[in-house]
């Protein structure tokens, strides 16, 4: 990956990771909050295919999993974006041809990695785990998520073919 | 190189990564060797947290605000300027007009049950996709805060503490799926302990069957079973919903808390655990509802009645210590 391109897509996930703790989570929605950061990953995952997505989701994950108030096993969520940059990214070529494929992928996104996060928390034996509330949130959350998309995934795009532009002019 | 062999490496390499550092955190437990990278992130995202929500604070005002601006676009720009300012002020002093109210309810909760109090404002909330509730506040152990202290704002239980850096600390919510408060049932002094299920009303578990449960009864903490002690003594919440047996005894309920938890703000920490005397004297008003229907809007912050709660204002040496961070 181009210095360009890490530095813009390191720049996106710090403050997503920020404005997910501090702005996001805390809108007074009902039953669940949207997740910024997977869209985020799908968004720079389709824009750069799956090995650098998945390396993308990992970091973004663990930053996830470190940046407070965050009270579980540091790896978890670094183990579920990493699965769904590496996902995403297997279908970097096909961007171009719909606008739904980005609604799609990210409401399937979003599932999985809500199912996953719930797998793999029980598999430590996490406490939390609870599968009645994961069933009642899961859809919302993925419903969140696809609000955002369109508001995420091409401006990740325009922003991309930019840098990459002003790479190439310099 | 789409999906190529070395992409599948780099995923697999990844995935193991993963799971070395889950095995390594989850087996240290409250010693584990990723402590410190925690801590550290904590140390460096903390006040990055802290300014954001200083930013967005006055914005629930703001928002408010909005539905009352007139639609002129024929303004000149001495008076947009103008306005834009006034604007700000205003904003500023919902905020603060809100944050006040917010402070004098926990003043009147800390002077009435006597607790020792630290004052903190809620500077980011924690998702981890649906699974976590919990907070970051902006008082740490150089304000005394101490892992297992209990969390209350002015309408009751908001969660015990965590962990703890100089300057901040996270606090789990009474909501989150880890959450037991043992409780107290107001009328009956009876036991019993709520769990929490995320937005959804916590659910209540009896520990008698010979309980008895009404909806509207009022609940105050008692004791933790398995996770340190609660400051005794705080309101939780109201049963809204009772399940009974075949034969009429309560089995389970569900329980709306007190607390608002999508709009926390201004929040205490109580540093030294209250005399554990005068168990009810807290809770908003006696509810005798003798109405076995589920209450179907309870109402989300319970305006306490004067009369409700006898005792007036402590001593001074009831008052609480705020400190507060500008």
């Amino acid at each position: 990956m181009r210095p360009a391109r890490a530095s813009l897509f390191a720049a996106l996930l710090l403050t997503g990771a920020v404005l997910q703790v501090t702005v996001i989570n805390r809108l007074p929605l009902p039953v669940a909050r949207p997740d910024l950061l997977l869209v985020l990953v799908v968004a720079c995952a389709l824009v750069s295919g799956p090995a650098p997505g998945a390396v993308l989701g990992f970091l973004t994950g663990l930053l996830a999993d470190t940046v407070p108030p965050a009270d579980h096993a540091i790896g978890r969520l670094a183990l579920v974006y990493a699965a769904v940059g590496y996902g995403a990214g297997l279908l970097d070529d096909v961007e171009e041809r719909s606008v739904l494929l980005p609604l799609l992928l990210v409401a399937l996104a979003s599932v999985g990695a809500v199912a996953l996060n719930g797998v793999v928390g029980s598999l430590t034996g996490d406490p939390r785990v609870h599968w009645p509330t994961i069933a009642r949130e899961l859809p919302l959350i993925a419903l969140y998520d696809v609000v955002l998309t369109p508001f995420v995934v091409p401006l990740v795009a325009r922003l991309t073919r930019r840098v990459d532009r002003d790479a190439v002019r310099r | 190189m789409r999906n190529s062999r070395r992409t599948r490496l780099v995923f697999a390499l990844l995935v193991l990564t993963a799971f070395t550092l889950l095995t390594l955190d989850f087996r240290g437990g409250k010693h584990s060797p990723l402590g410190g990278i925690r801590s550290l992130v904590g140390a460096v995202f903390g006040p990055i947290e802290r300014a954001v929500a200083d930013v967005t604070h006055p914005i629930g005002g703001f928002f408010a605000d909005l539905g009352h601006l007139g639609s002129d676009h024929a303004d000149i720009s001495r008076l947009q300027r103008e306005n834009a300012a006034l604007l700000a002020q205003l904003r500023l002093d919902v905020a603060e007009r809100h944050e006040l109210a917010d402070l004098q309810r926990l003043d009147r909760l800390a002077a009435i049950g006597r607790f020792p109090m630290v004052a903190a404002r809620v500077t980011a909330m924690g998702s981890s996709l649906g699974l976590e509730w919990t907070v970051t506040i902006d008082a740490g152990s150089a304000d005394q805060v101490r892992v297992g202290q209990t969390v209350v704002d002015g309408d009751g239980l908001v969660g015990r503490v965590q962990a703890v850096t100089a300057t901040s600390a996270t606090v789990e919510l009474a909501i989150d799926g880890q959450f037991i408060a043992g409780a107290e049932l107001a009328p009956s002094g009876q036991i019993c302990y709520t769990t929490g299920q995320g937005l959804a009303p916590m659910s209540l578990t009896v520990t008698n069957s010979q309980i008895h449960l009404a909806s509207g009864d009022g609940l105050v903490t008692f004791y933790s079973p398995n996770t340190g002690l609660l400051a005794p003594g705080i309101p939780i919440g109201q049963v809204s919903t009772v399940e009974t047996t075949p034969a009429g005894l309560p089995r389970a309920a569900l329980v709306t808390p007190y607390v608002n938890f999508t709009a926390l703000d201004v929040v205490g920490v109580i540093v030294e655990p209250p005399p554990p005397t005068r168990h009810f004297i807290l809770l908003p008003s006696p509810t005798p509802s003798p109405s076995p229907t589920p209450s179907p809007k309870p109402t989300p912050s319970p305006k306490p009645t004067p009369s409700g709660s006898g005792s007036p204002a402590g001593s001074p040496a009831a008052s609480p210590t705020p400190t507060r961070t500008p």
